[in-house]
């Protein structure tokens, strides 16, 4: 794909436009700022749920496992370092209140992100070696019901609060607005989600990936260690996914082990549907049904309350119906020389021949 | 008990002022996420409708002198479809978008917990009165205050009870044999923990120790185990639906247990729904309406109760009336604040002292109030009698409860 000057300045121009909204947002919606962070946070677990559901054609509906993993344990690092976690956690209350201060909070969280990576990643190596034998709808099942044992894991495992769940540390007076520092930090994460994909997308590993997707069979004969790459490819999921866990942990300050760590109902469903909105399959696609998932669900919260499950459903319907190949796959068969694919004038007339 | 003679008065006054100059008043909106769906709906009502009714009994006494301006008071509704991830984004909404200053609180502990950090981080102080995991007052929170008592005190006075009772049932209080099923929910499981506690100091043999299921709708297996091993206590917790549940099951396998004591009981309404099956069951109570308690606004516990049924056709359970008392903690608070600056009021709330016809309020600095125990009721004749502590017992409990025979 070989790009003008023209084509590469508009793109820059589109990346700094990108980035300056981004900057300036919690200051233009004050009001929103703990929408957008988790905004933010919907564009990881939609770009990291891509990668493997969309670029490898392995459809997980138990990627809340990583997420939920990374949530506990971020909050479990924050709080390990200063307190006893049972006392923490017991349902008694601990006799004594927690505080955390500033640096308390920072380190916390500095060793809690990446303690949230590396768990999820082992998590996702260890079961990835055990399910990825598995394909299609099997695997879908499969991964669903690693959501639901986990929830329950979860909820029976009183070191970690059991069904009381876990609150995140109370972040302290001193750290000013929390909403924006998590926004930021929320933010900087999405984009080096992006960066990195956007990376991999121009390696071997990608196209290993995707001939898995294309066909699996004709993949393995030509001698791809395949099992090993959809492991890789999970892992690398899961890093992203533990992170952005950790960080919604403590947007949502409170982990309830069912319904927030490993809440397969909702953003377990959620990040599949935000990349099938956007676009299976590329870059920008579980960006865009990110954005427009959260605008959608935030505008149907507010103007059809009582109604907004029932809407959310419909948009799921219309979006499958209408979009089977999101909104990037719309766009691209509609304008394929816009993605580089040579259009010959008598096939491209009505916008075919663009099949990606 | 003086300012509020004081306010009422002043509050009468301001009412005659608007009567005759017919100014319009202004409005201070308190929010609130409470579950109007899911497995709290039952409790949910209950909250509302107390929190309705204080508000409503405080308008029309002329609503809230404020500095030298009177308001009157709305509340803003959301449904947390009894999940915390919900009540948590709708206090989000309430306070960020709907510019709301001050909470109040959800129902059950689960709710509270999500919902406080929200309320904390936006320095909007949130009375509650349905949140009593004590582990709601362990993270410094200086914006929550719960005007109930907290869960280990719940079923204490049953335990001990039990223990005074052992005799009664031909045994030393050390070989009483206790069985527990509760909810896996932060309330159920602080009262799960005082009872723990109860029983270790009473020297008690704990014999089962189950988790009701998620959806609280069936415990056939922890009461085929109750049946194989004899306990002599049962124990339940699980809100409105595992009351119901436990009662109803009970009965319906004949399990026969000396002493049977729940939370929840009369909020669930076990005597209207089931009847005979409900007799002699122990019940934890927040409030009942035999209490002496007074105030100006409700006057006694009895004629809250009275106005509450007049209103709703329901005899009221706890969770009205602290829903209620709630509201008078707010009012007062503003009063005293003489502003609607959140800081202050915050202050004044800290610094609250009073008696409402649902009992003494006073804040510990944690935010929980420590001036108000818990009774006991039984189900006794299709009537909910206080049978502790002895201070307000109407009659002595009836145990062992008579077998109902398989």
């Amino acid at each position: 794909m070989k790009l003008g000057n023209y084509d590469m300045d508009k793109r820059l121009a589109g990346y700094a436009a990108i980035i300056v909204i981004g900057l300036a947002a919690p200051w233009l919606f004050p009001g929103y700022k703990a929408q957008m962070t988790e905004l933010w946070l919907f564009i990881v677990f939609a770009l990291a749920w891509d990668h493997t559901g969309g670029q490898m054609g392995y459809n997980s509906f138990g990627n809340v496992v990583f997420m939920g993993v990374g949530m506990y344990v971020c909050a479990l690092t924050q709080v390990g370092l200063f307190y006893s976690i049972a006392d923490y956690t017991a349902a008694r209350g601990g006799g004594t209140i927690f505080i955390f201060d500033v640096p308390d909070f920072l380190l916390g969280l500095a060793l809690g992100l990446p303690a949230a990576a590396i768990a999820a990643a082992v998590v996702a190596a260890v079961l990835g070696s055990a399910v990825l034998g598995m394909r299609g709808q099997y695997f879908a099942i499969c991964t669903l019901g690693l959501g639901i044992a986990a929830g329950e894991i979860a909820a029976g495992w009183e070191w970690i609060g059991a069904g009381s769940g876990m609150t995140t540390p109370n972040p302290p007076d001193g750290l000013g607005d929390i909403n924006r520092f998590l926004y930021f930090l929320s933010a900087a994460l999405a984009v080096a989600t992006f960066l990195t994909l956007r990376w991999i997308y121009t390696t071997r590993l990608a196209l290993a990936i995707n001939a898995v997707r294309d066909d699996e069979d004709k993949a393995e004969a030509m001698g791809l260690p395949t099992t090993r790459i959809k492991v890789m490819a999970w892992t690398v999921s899961a890093i992203f996914l533990g992170m952005a866990g950790g960080l919604y942990g403590n947007l949502k300050k409170f982990i309830d082990p069912v319904d927030i760590a490993f809440s397969g109902a909702t953003v377990g469903v959620w990040m599949v549907l935000m990349a099938i909105l956007g676009g299976k399959g590329t870059l920008w696609g579980p960006v865009i049904g990110a954005v427009i998932f959260q605008i959608t669900k935030e505008f149907f919260w507010t103007y059809l309350l009582g109604w907004q499950r029932v809407a959310l459903g419909l948009l799921i319907v219309v979006i499958v119906v209408f979009f089977p190949q999101g909104i990037m796959g719309w766009v691209r068969a509609r304008y394929p020389e816009r993605f580089g694919h040579r259009v010959e004038p008598a096939a491209g007339a009505k916008g075919e021949g663009a099949r990606p | 008990m003086k300012y509020l003679l004081k306010s009422s008065l002043v509050a009468a006054a301001a009412l005659a002022v608007a009567g005759t100059g017919a100014l319009a008043q202004e409005t201070v909106t308190l929010g609130a996420a409470v579950s109007l769906t899911g497995k709290y709906t039952t409790d949910g009502e209950h909250t509302k409708r107390g929190y309705d009714l204080a508000v409503d009994m405080i308008n029309k006494a002329g609503g809230v002198k404020v500095g030298d301006k009177t308001y009157q008071i709305a509340v803003k509704y959301y449904d947390d479809e009894s999940t915390p991830a919900t009540g948590a984004a709708l206090a989000e909404r309430l306070i960020a978008q709907d510019g709301v200053k001050f909470l109040l609180g959800p129902y059950s502990s689960g709710l509270t917990k999500a919902i406080a950090p929200v309320t904390e981080k936006y320095g909007v102080p949130m009375v509650e009165a349905n949140g009593a995991s004590r582990s709601l007052f362990t993270s410094g929170y200086k914006y929550l205050f719960a005007v109930l008592s907290t869960s280990e005190q719940y079923l204490s006075s049953a335990m001990d009870l039990a223990a005074e009772k052992a005799a009664a049932l031909g045994k030393k209080p050390e070989e009483i044999k206790v069985a527990l099923a509760f909810e896996n929910d932060p309330f159920s499981q602080d009262v799960r923990a005082g009872v723990l506690d109860d029983a270790k100091r009473l020297g008690m043999q704990i014999v089962i120790d189950d988790q009701l299921p998620k959806e609280l709708n069936d415990m056939a297996a922890t009461l085929t185990k109750v049946r194989a091993l004899k306990p002599d206590v049962l124990v339940i917790s699980g809100h409105a639906k595992g009351a119901a549940t436990a009662v109803r099951q009970i009965s319906e396998m004949k399990v026969d247990v000396p002493i049977v004591a729940m939370t929840h009981c009369d909020s669930a309404d076990v005597v209207a729904k089931f009847g005979a099956a409900a007799e002699y069951t122990l019940c934890a109570s927040q409030w009942a309406s035999t209490l002496t308690y007074k105030d100006n606004l409700f006057g006694s516990a009895a004629d809250f109760a009275k106005l509450f049924n007049t209103t709703y056709n329901y005899e009221p359970p706890y969770q009205a009336a602290e829903s209620a008392a709630a509201v008078m903690v707010f009012a007062d608070a503003f009063q005293r604040a003489g502003t609607l600056d959140p800081a202050k009021v915050r202050d004044a709330l800290a610094a609250t002292d009073m008696q409402t016809f649902y009992g003494n309020v006073k804040f510990d600095e944690t935010g929980k109030n420590i001036a108000k125990p818990m009774v006991l009721f039984q189900v006794l004749k299709g009537e909910y009698r206080v049978v502790a502590p002895t201070k307000w017992a109407e009659t002595e409990a009836v145990v062992p409860r008579p077998m109902m025979g398989n």
